[in-house]
């Protein structure tokens, strides 16, 4: 055996698998390969996987299972690339070229087989195949595949995982053939022969999957050939909006027929009347299935006026949607929800059509867009006084059914229309606002509620500071309650439900004792309803709390200087809680959530993510005062850094790198630009020559000690400024002055050991406390660190423990958050002013 | 002939490169042109005439076309000129009610706002060439107008010496004007007319600098609506530009020195020097910065244009505009998309169709339409994805199903009415039998 196989290592397949097993090991130990990246070893893995894994025309199709492993295979090693090796391996190509070309073959013997399950196996290969081959073999036999494929879908005597097949395949060769830039007519002709017949296939045949795959290759066409189209336009227009207007058709399928009928004015020219006129169409079906919904729940004059503005008069109408009737008769039309779900598949088919690139310009129906979202969303289900005798209560009860989904799609298309104008939403954007605010008051399904800030963030992103200026009171009003977290819903009810439960134990004991109180019992009895309720919707509060707090932190990111008189502390203070609510003590529980692959995790990581998002954004963003919470956010980073979770550690890294900015502010020196201290000699005054010295002196002092910590921190805070006295030296100072200070500027001269006096500490402090202007930080620190220690007559000795220093460090931080909290207005503009000090200084010393 | 070496591989989204031109553009008060050079060779390109137009007059919108304000020495009319990046001549004139001194768009060049001589502020929709809001802004004329980085504010700077920040939203917002007054900050600080304006990063935190022909620059808080400083110059300053990453800004004097003032500076006065364009003292009438490189551009009264490093404070550059003073410079950035073998480029085609001309008078009607350009680059093509690899394994993954709980339910349904037909054969086999019977008795009797 092994030598006839060694003889001809050509021929391929073998009679049984575990035979070819053989020889291959045979071969293999014949023929030594370099290592995992050998060309030489593609043909062989090639013609392995023909003969074991790929059935034959022979034998029946016994292993399916097999089939993922084949591409994979092929996709990882690239069996199918020939790449073009160096001219001396010609005989190495023509094995690979052999192998392919064997492969091809198999696979068209494949297809061309009675049997459906060969001819499935064969086509969804050569759909691999054209992804995966080379350009020039996919050059060659594109049209012969094409061909092949397209007879299979246009037979009627194939099955259906055939047809199925054959959509899919289809739909990868004319991806790949769109690469080709020199073929596009060709291309194009090709791309067109399919429509008629999946069109045919949509109409004829009820399988979702079918219609699935027959989408995938419109949008495919759509998208690579969009004049294929051509004249069959409108033929493909009815048949989609037939399958949505069928009662027939499942809510799955009914979005995603509702997204390609979104894509198909790009085939009509891709121009902007046929972008506008499908808009217009779909705008006017919503509403004339809108005015039989909402009978007897509106004015009807309100319908009207909306078709009114739809077709203005003296202009035409436009044919119905799908050029019937739209579907307005068919039995179905009875039916409340059968209208909804239709409604809501042509609002998310504007929704699409509005969020989808387009190559053109188009025109965008805002005025009509946002009435028809104020007409949804003003429907609560409540009966106008003057229209309750016409409508049933069975018929109220139907249609309030419904509403959610609708108000839910309304929500959608607004952010939509909001996401596709931008900018030019700018007329319109009071009436938003007063939209938003207006159903913010309403909302009170967490789901929709979700939506409405996810619609908030929108606008605050698109609409910048304007917008934030108009929606900051609603958005902190609304998220302060949704993130209440006295209030016990899903999560927190884990833990605050102990306390309730021996809450209303000791009531209940307390009943007992005293039977005749009956005032306690109810009390009791609500007690325990509290605690038994969050349990039935634990899931929907935590999506809602992240909404609210990603609205929050859009606002704090977009907007969060504008509340500092007012919201601001509240929000600040709301966020830090809920970030320690959301971790602290959670952390724990991720470890064991791991263990279960359910969703809890998932919920859990996010909530994490948001709340600490959240709050790094509150102390990030700008405001009149040191953060509040700085030391609370930064221990909460520190523990979140070493959780196991890496994208909330990753995160709380990224926080912690923020805020390293906020504890060390940093008045870097430009690079190159002369210091900024425009100060006349003579404006210097005598309090600020006295205001450095003093601590520079007592830095020093601290510095002898011989405290690393202090070595590091002075060393610090003194780099920057050092190198900065000379450049401010070189350039700020009329010539003569820099001539003298060049004789000795450095800081050990500037700072003369002379003026060490207890005295002139107490002044220094006191004309920190004084000082109208802020220091930068890492001076002021030092400067309260002189005077709180002057203060508490705690001068550090020689031999202190380093942790009251420490702790003074700390105490030091404290104040200077203080001073800025009660500083002037100046804070804002970070300044750059101790080594303005310093220069004029060093002017004195000199 | 399928090996043809001509044939294009399947290129992949990396054979596309999206490029960047940056140029300047600069016009002058003088009849004359807008001159354009590329930044980085220098190259000199399309010149626009004609064109006289104003300090802070000319401004590109988006990247889809120039606009400028011109005003004719005579002074009672102005207009505004267009044009498309690659024609030289003037495509669209526009006839404002009055002359237009400043003139700027926001960026994405949806809008354009012009400030009128008599202190009337427009705001016209590009697309459409619509009035959609004129209000008054200032009581002499309106010398600078600047968008906020998010385009949601805009200040103003005037003759009077006043200078104001308008939230867009808030105009547009008729129930809010009516209830109170329509500017968001008012800052009446300068005493003589405002020249420049410009506004950092800061977002809501932004700082505001303005320059006026008082000598002194001011920096304004955009949160707190209140000036945090004063910068007294010994010049009149006539232009401003803004170092993005520093709190520094030049300023340009009408004594041919470029200042270098600090925002947070300590001082009343300024006397840090970057450089000065020339020995006789001519004023700079307009500076620009180009952040990409770190340059200052600066332009003055005899016509030059020079180009800064200011780390080393040397001009690196010089372009000649031509006699006139230059009263503006732009940085202008295009994008290019650059396919295999042809260029493509977003606002070559889309400078091929200019916006109809600026309207009058503000229209009461509207008709609740807006026109949405494209997004850049919606021209280059897009590639879907492949699916037969995930057919292949979803219709697997089925199959391993079986058993599962869809074919257990169809098989016990079967069973059940296999076991229906059983009974149904059954009772149909009895009926028979009891008919043959009742038969053969029949049968029977008749026989008997």
């Amino acid at each position: 055996f092994t030598s006839k196989t060694l003889i001809s290592p050509k021929n391929p397949i073998f009679l049984h698998p575990h035979l070819s097993r053989i020889s291959t090991a045979s071969m293999a130990s014949f023929e030594r390969f370099v290592d995992m990246y050998d060309p030489r070893l593609k043909p062989k893995f090639l013609r392995n996987l023909l003969s074991e894994y790929v059935p034959n025309e022979k034998q029946p199709v016994t292993n399916f299972l097999s089939l993922p492993k084949v591409v994979s295979t092929i996709a990882t090693h690239k069996l199918l690339s020939e790449s073009p090796l160096a001219s001396t391996e010609q005989k190495l190509q023509n094995k690979s070229n052999s192998a392919v070309d064997d492969c091809v073959d198999r696979l068209m013997t494949l297809i061309s087989s009675d049997m459906p399950d060969k001819c499935w196996v064969g086509i969804c290969l050569l759909g691999v195949t054209c992804q995966e081959c080379s350009s020039d073999r996919f050059f060659a036999s594109y049209s012969v595949w094409f061909n092949c494929l397209l007879s299979h879908i246009k037979n009627p005597a194939s099955s259906r995982i055939v047809r199925v097949a054959s959509c899919t395949s289809i739909s990868d060769l004319l991806t790949r053939l769109s690469r080709f830039s020199n073929t596009k007519k060709d291309a194009v002709s090709h791309a067109a022969k399919v429509i008629l017949p999946i069109i045919k296939l949509l109409d004829e045949d009820p399988s979702e999957a079918l219609w699935e795959s027959i989408l995938h290759l419109l949008s495919t066409v759509v998208i690579l050939f969009p004049a294929a189209f051509h004249s069959n336009y409108d033929k493909v227009e009815a048949a989609i909006a037939a399958k949505i207007f069928s009662a027939k058709t499942s809510s799955n399928m009914l979005k995603k027929f509702a997204h390609f009928l979104a894509l198909l004015p790009k085939a009509n020219k891709g121009d902007e009347a046929s972008w506008s006129l499908m808009m217009q169409k779909l705008l006017i079906s919503i509403n004339v299935h809108l005015n039989n919904f909402f009978q007897g729940l509106e004015e009807e004059t309100k319908g009207k006026k909306a078709l009114q503005r739809l077709t203005p008069p003296g202009k035409d109408s436009p044919s119905p949607l799908g050029g019937l009737n739209g579907g307005l008769d068919d039995a179905s039309w009875n039916s409340e929800q059968l209208i909804a779900t239709r409604v809501s598949a042509l609002m998310f088919c504007c929704s699409t059509m509005l969020t989808s690139s387009n190559r053109s310009k188009v025109n965008i129906p805002v005025g009509s867009l946002l009435s028809l979202v104020e007409r949804l969303l003003a429907v609560n289900g409540s009966l106008p006084q003057a229209m309750s005798p016409f409508m049933t209560g069975i018929q109220q009860e139907l249609v309030c059914l419904e509403l959610p989904t609708l108000h839910s799609s309304a929500l959608e298309l607004l952010r939509a229309t909001i996401n596709s104008i931008r900018s030019q939403l700018l007329p319109y954007a009071a009436y938003v606002v007063r939209l938003v605010s207006s159903y913010f008051r309403k909302c009170s399904l967490p789901e929709l509620k979700i939506k409405l800030y996810s619609v908030t963030t929108t606008l605050l992103k698109s609409m910048g500071v304007g917008m934030a200026m108009q929606l900051a009171q609603e958005v902190v009003t609304n998220a302060s309650v949704d993130l209440d977290p006295t209030i016990v819903e899903g999560f927190d009810a884990v833990s605050t439900k102990t306390p309730l439960l021996t809450n209303r134990a000791l009531l209940q004991a307390g009943t007992k004792k005293r039977k005749h109180s009956t005032k306690s019992a109810v009390e009791a009895e609500n007690s325990a309803f509290e605690v038994g309720l969050p349990h039935n919707h634990s899931n929907s509060p935590i999506s809602l709390k992240i909404a609210a707090l990603e609205a929050l932190e859009t606002l704090l990111t977009i907007g969060g200087a504008l509340g500092s008189d007012s919201w601001r502390e509240r929000v600040d203070k709301l966020l830090m809680t809920t970030a320690t609510n959301a971790c602290v003590g959670r952390w724990a529980n991720a470890g064991t959530y791991h263990c279960l692959p359910n969703k809890s995790t998932t919920d859990l990581v996010e909530i994490q993510l948001a709340a600490l998002g959240a709050f790094l954004a509150s102390l990030v963003s700008p405001s009149r005062v040191r953060p509040t919470f700085l030391a609370e956010g930064l221990e909460l980073f520190r523990t979140g850094k070493f959780q196991a979770e890496m994208k909330v550690a990753g995160f709380c890294a990224h926080a912690l790198m923020a805020l390293e900015v906020v504890i060390h502010p940093r008045a870097l020196p430009l690079d190159g630009l002369p210091s900024l201290s425009d100060r006349f000699p003579e404006s210097s005054s005598l309090a600020s020559q006295k205001q450095n010295t003093p601590n520079l002196n007592k830095l020093n002092g601290i510095a002898h000690n011989g405290d690393d910590l202090f070595n590091r921190w002075l060393a610090k805070a003194d780099t920057p400024s050092n190198s900065e006295i000379q450049r401010t030296s070189d350039m700020t100072l009329p010539l003569q002055e820099t001539k003298r200070l060049k004789l000795g500027n450095d800081l050990a001269t500037v700072v003369s050991p002379s003026v060490q006096d207890h005295t002139d500490m107490v002044v220094a402090s006191e004309n920190v406390q004084e000082a109208d202007v802020p220091e930068k930080v890492s001076e002021s620190t030092v400067e309260t660190l002189g005077h709180g220690s002057d203060k508490d007559a705690m001068v550090p000795k020689e031999g202190e423990d380093s942790a009251v220093k420490d702790s003074l460090m700390e105490e030091a931080g404290v104040v200077t958050k203080r001073e800025s909290l009660g500083e002037s207005d100046d804070d804002s503009v970070p300044s750059l002013q101790a080594d303005d000090f310093l220069s004029s200084d060093s002017d004195i010393e000199s | 002939q399928s090996e043809n070496s001509s044939l294009l591989p399947s290129f992949s989204e990396e054979d596309r490169e999206i490029d960047m031109e940056i140029s300047i553009i600069a016009s002058s008060f003088i009849d004359g042109e807008i001159g354009s050079w590329d930044l980085k060779t220098g190259k000199a390109l399309l010149k626009f005439k004609p064109c006289a137009s104003p300090a802070h007059g000319l401004t590109a919108v988006g990247d889809k076309f120039l606009a400028a304000s011109q005003l004719k020495a005579s002074g009672s009319s102005g207009s505004i000129f267009f044009w498309s990046w690659n024609k030289p001549q003037v495509e669209v004139r526009s006839f404002p009610k009055e002359p237009i001194l400043a003139l700027t768009a926001n960026s994405e060049g949806t809008y354009i706002v012009g400030g009128g001589k008599s202190g009337e502020i427009y705001l016209w929709e590009v697309a459409t060439g619509k009035l959609l809001k004129k209000w008054h802004g200032h009581f002499q004329s309106v010398t600078c107008l600047v968008f906020s980085g998010d385009d949601s504010l805009l200040v103003s700077g005037s003759g009077d010496g006043s200078v104001k920040v308008w939230s867009l939203i808030r105009l547009f917002d008729d129930l809010q004007r009516q209830k109170g007054s329509t500017h968001e900050h008012y800052f009446t600080e300068h005493t003589m007319s405002v020249t420049d304006i410009v506004i950092d990063y800061g977002g809501c935190n932004a700082l505001i600098v303005s320059a006026s022909e008082d000598r002194t620059c001011k920096v304004w808080s955009l949160a707190k609506g209140k000036l945090l400083r004063s910068i007294v110059f010994p010049s009149a300053i006539n232009a401003l530009a803004l170092d993005p990453c520093g709190s520094v800004f030049y300023a340009g004097g009408r004594d041919s020195k470029i200042y270098i003032g600090a925002m947070n500076a300590t001082s009343d006065h300024c006397t840090k020097v970057l450089g000065s364009i020339s020995e006789e003292s001519k004023a700079i009438t307009c500076l620009a910065y180009c952040a990409e490189g770190n340059l200052l551009l600066s332009g003055s009264e005899d016509g030059k244009i020079c180009v800064w490093d200011p780390k080393t404070r040397h001009p690196v550059r010089t372009f000649d505009h031509g006699k006139g003073p230059v009263s503006n410079i732009q940085v202008v950035r295009k994008t290019f998309v650059t396919n295999l073998n042809k260029t493509l480029s977003s606002w070559k085609r889309n400078g091929a169709s200019l916006p109809p001309p600026l309207e009058k008078f503000e229209k009461p009607e509207e008709d609740g339409i807006v026109i949405v350009d494209p997004p850049p680059f919606s021209d280059v093509p897009v590639y879907s994805s492949y699916l037969s690899a995930d057919l292949i394994d979803e219709q697997v993954r089925e199959l391993q199903q079986q058993g599962s709980a869809a074919t257990e339910i169809e098989m016990e349904r079967l069973k059940l009415e296999y076991k229906k037909s059983l009974q149904m054969n059954d009772q149909w086999q009895k009926n028979y039998e009891n008919l043959l019977q009742v038969v053969m008795e029949l049968q029977n009797g008749v026989t008997n």
